[in-house]
């Protein structure tokens, strides 16, 4: 297993009001997954993912990342495990605008030294496995949102790392270039074998993964598992699970 | 609770988002305050020889002041403007209409404003005692300072600061009534469309502007060799640096980054990002700016040279053109003032002068001026009336040679120099050359004067063609008193107030003072353009630092630490800073190398002094920006 998670709590606010968003989450994902985080808003996802990420702190608990307990490690261990393990992709493509296409994508590269030719290698595969080879030059103001979002999953794969958290990455997008980003996702996920971790409220997009973990107000609520069954038929048992569940699903 | 209660308790709430705008306005009240009340001090007035030049440079010193101020709070105003936008929009968003928006927003600022003009004027009367204390040593003064607050210098500064707040209040009126609700909206999101690529233009201008500053240099150390269009050239200078700093920020910065960066092709470290990549498109936006900041410097920093230079060169150029303690104009005057000296016990001696006028010219003089040649007119002493030089036959000394003929002449030593009249030559070896005067300049006319040994003084006299009307006029009369030459033997002389002679002392005094009073009031405002261009450097980078705040968190998500995100982002605070600043200080070098020699004798010292305070008081508002990004960064997480 590549990610452990026990008793995790995470609760904000002061003594007098203090607002507990995870209530103790027991959670292992293995190698190579493909896992989606849903649930109702405030149900604790994003928090979850980022508390699994290294980004916040949690109240109590630990998370294992290959056996490592990383709610012990300092500041500066911390941002060298984000540098070597991580990759990263939000909603908001988080893409720095003074930057080209390019120069974004190899970003995680620079820390590291991995000769030219090396780098130029990796650039190539992801960027023209995502299809935004051509668009290299290009400032993140001059490319659509679609583009846009696949720079930023370049980025989170040009460094091969063990395990990318993405946090609602198709939200912004519309459903074809939804499914286009979740298809090349799936595609780099079973090529270059790293554990993907996705906060999503889209049944559609969660179907593309292995495994799905419903939250409700700060707990585990139930778990599904693709298996061998089709995309569609997943896609249905999701949806039945969201509507006892509560929330979005069944709204709509 | 009435909307009017939720606006005003939200604007206390956040009263720290304010503290910029607050610091700006307080800074000038003070500023302003305590110019008015020093230019008001009696105190000092009485105590100057000239009384005029206390008022006048004062009046120049506050006009001046008063624009600085009213730009730098406008500017303040308009950042602060653009940060409050969203919340502007808000209210708008909910139904507010504009006039009772504005309505708010006087009401706000008259909160802030006049708040800050109270505290400003306490701070700047403590302030203005410290500064007077200054001015005092300056003008080399002893004289112990009361406590005097004067009602006007209050009024006053209230006048100007309501007459600005009138300002501020026609700027936020045309600011809400230009802008549409949907701009406002998206007012920040604005800017990034402006991150493109480089274009062909951006390499011809940058190219361009770097050929224009360099032209402008060129021209203004040679500007000897143009002397006959002084002003169209001194102009054309001015337009050439002025345009070609804008079209520096506007291109050349980002083009020579550019270059850096393809080199790079595509792996850019952290400290290029955040450095590199940032600076190439904010110095673009902020040409204009940038520009100004850089003139201003220039101005403020050459305008301190010059004025530390004058104040710095007083006793030099005082030595220069008055050559004893006491010089009189008529043989009758220096026999009175020498009886007077008599009765009251004072050592002195009497200096009769003879001199010959004769042209010079030779191998050991160079004219550099447009019409060249090598003839100039000197004043010939005999050295048996000169204790201070020793000359042996053939030889002869220059003296007298102030900065500002040295800039048009050249001596050099060791070479002949030939004396000559219609009818006479003498060729002599030249073997000093020296400032100081030896005869007072009412006798020299403007002439370099040129001691020579007796016999051939003696010689030069025998082959002199007088002109009859002139003859008795050869001689200058002077009084050098034995010990120490003070202030009350100047009094004494003085006693009826209406001296014909010239006092050596009293001369110094006076220079010394106008001098003073000029350093302090240039000096003054100098300062006030440094801490405004410092401070509005500083809030350029507040705003910066908040616009990419978002580019922090992503890189420290991507796992960079606190540490290398603030390495980067010195690189670019020593690089905003540091290229203003940079054309600021080279600027100022070249135009007080052009013209230095006008205001004294010494360039050197007085420039670097200027510079190096003026660099070391820059760094700190560099520091602070610093610091500030230090805490976005720890806290973008």
């Amino acid at each position: 297993m590549i990610i452990q998670a026990k008793g995790i709590k995470k609760s904000y606010g002061n003594r007098l009001n203090r607002t507990e968003v995870l209530k103790g989450i027991d959670l292992t994902i293995e190698e190579g997954e493909f896992v989606s985080i849903m649930g109702p808003s405030g149900s604790g996802k994003t928090t979850l993912l980022n508390v699994l990420s290294s980004i916040d702190q949690v109240t109590s608990g630990h998370v294992f990342v290959e056996e490592q307990d990383i709610t012990t490690l300092k500041e500066k261990k911390l941002a060298d495990f984000r540098k070597e393990d991580l990759g990263f992709m939000f909603q908001e493509y988080n893409l720095l605008h003074t930057l080209t296409v390019k120069e974004n994508i190899l970003l995680p590269l620079s820390i590291r030294d991995i000769d030219k030719k090396e780098a130029e290698k990796q650039f190539e595969l992801v960027s023209k496995e995502l299809a935004i080879y051509d668009l290299k030059g290009k400032y993140p103001s001059e490319i659509s949102g679609g583009q846009k979002q696949r720079t930023s999953a370049a980025r989170a794969f040009i460094h091969q790392p063990k395990i990318i958290f993405a946090d609602e990455p198709t939200g912004a997008l519309d459903s074809k270039a939804a499914s286009s980003l979740l298809h090349k996702l799936k595609q780099l996920n079973s090529k270059i074998r790293s554990t993907i971790v996705m906060v999503t409220h889209d049944a559609t997009a969660a179907s593309y993964s292995n495994r799905v973990i419903f939250l409700k107000d700060g707990l585990i609520y139930s778990s599904l598992r693709k298996g061998e069954r089709s995309q569609e038929e997943f896609y249905m048992e999701i949806m039945n699970n969201q509507s006892v569940i509560g929330g979005v699903g069944v709204e709509s | 609770m009435s909307l009017n209660r939720i606006i005003l308790k939200n604007f206390f709430k956040s009263v720290k988002n304010y503290a910029l705008y607050i610091f700006a306005l307080i800074f000038s009240v003070v500023l302003y305050f305590s110019f008015v009340l020093m230019s008001q001090d009696d105190t000092i007035a009485a105590e100057l020889q000239s009384e005029s030049v206390m008022s006048t440079g004062f009046t120049v010193g506050s006009v001046l002041l008063v624009v600085i101020i009213v730009l730098f709070v406008m500017f303040a105003n308009s950042i602060f403007l653009k940060r409050r936008n969203k919340e502007l929009a808000l209210f708008q968003l909910i139904g507010l209409r504009r006039k009772k928006l504005l309505r708010i927003l006087v009401l706000e600022n008259a909160v802030i404003y006049f708040g800050s003009l109270v505290s400003g004027i306490t701070l700047g009367f403590l302030i203005s005692r410290m500064l007077l204390l200054l001015l005092l040593r300056m003008l080399q003064i002893e004289l112990s300072i009361g406590m005097s607050f004067s009602v006007t210098a209050v009024t006053q500064t209230a006048i100007l600061f309501v007459c600005i707040f009138v300002l501020l209040m026609i700027q936020n009126f045309i600011f809400l009534k230009r802008t549409r609700l949907v701009d406002m909206l998206k007012l920040n999101q604005s800017i990034e469309s402006d991150y493109r690529g480089i274009g062909f233009w951006t390499i011809v201008s940058g190219f361009l502007g770097l050929v224009m500053i360099l032209s402008g240099y060129w021209l203004s150390m040679n500007i000897m060799d143009f002397g006959t269009v002084l002003v169209p050239l001194l102009l054309g200078i001015l337009f050439l640096t002025i345009v070609g700093t804008y079209l520096l920020f506007k291109a050349s910065v980002a083009f020579v980054l550019n270059v850096i960066r393809q080199s790079k092709n595509g792996r850019l470290n952290v400290k290029d990002v955040l450095s590199l990549t940032s600076i190439m498109f904010k110095m673009k936006s902020n040409a204009f700016l940038l520009t100004l900041i850089s003139i201003i410097s220039a101005l403020s920093m050459g305008l301190m040279s010059f004025s530390y230079i004058s104040y710095y060169s007083v006793e030099q150029s005082v030595n220069a053109s008055i050559s004893n303690d006491y010089v009189f104009y008529e043989e009758e005057e220096m026999l009175f003032y020498s009886e007077l000296l008599d009765e009251s016990g004072i050592n002195h001696e009497v200096r009769t002068v003879p001199f010959l006028n004769y042209e010079a010219t030779g191998e050991g003089i160079t004219i550099n001026t447009p019409r060249g040649g090598s003839e100039i007119d000197l004043v010939i002493v005999s050295a048996d009336h000169i204790e201070s030089a020793t000359v042996k036959e053939n030889e002869i000394i220059i003296k007298g040679l102030i900065s500002t003929l040295d800039a048009f002449m050249n001596f050099e030593i060791n070479s002949p120099i030939t004396l000559f009249n219609s009818d006479y030559e003498q060729t002599l070896e030249l073997i000093e050359v020296d400032g100081e005067a030896i005869l007072p300049s009412h006798v020299a006319r403007g002439a370099l004067q040129a001691v020579v040994s007796n016999e051939v003084y003696q010689k030069l006299e025998e082959q002199y063609t007088y002109d009859e009307e002139l003859r008795d006029n050869l001689v200058s009369y002077a009084i050098d008193i034995s010990e120490e030459d003070s202030q009350e033997i100047f009094e004494l002389m003085n006693q009826d107030g209406h001296h014909s002679f010239e006092s050596r002392i009293n001369q110094y005094t006076v220079q010394m003072q106008g001098a003073g009073v000029m350093m302090f009031v240039i000096g003054f405002v100098g300062i006030a353009f440094l801490m405004t261009t410092g401070c509005i450097l500083y809030f350029k980078q507040v705003g910066e630092g908040e616009d990419e705040k978002e580019s922090y968190k992503i890189l420290r998500k991507l796992g960079f630490t606190v540490n290398e995100l603030v390495k980067g982002l010195t690189i670019k605070v020593v690089l905003t800073f540091g290229i203003p600043l940079l054309m600021g200080l080279l600027h100022t070098y070249f135009a007080v190398n052009a013209g230095w020699f006008i205001f004294g004798s010494e360039m050197w010292l007085p420039m670097l002094t200027v510079m190096i305070g003026y660099v070391f008081l820059y760094l700190i508002f560099a520091f602070f920006s610093l610091l500030y990004y230090k805490k976005i960064v720890r806290e973008s997480i």
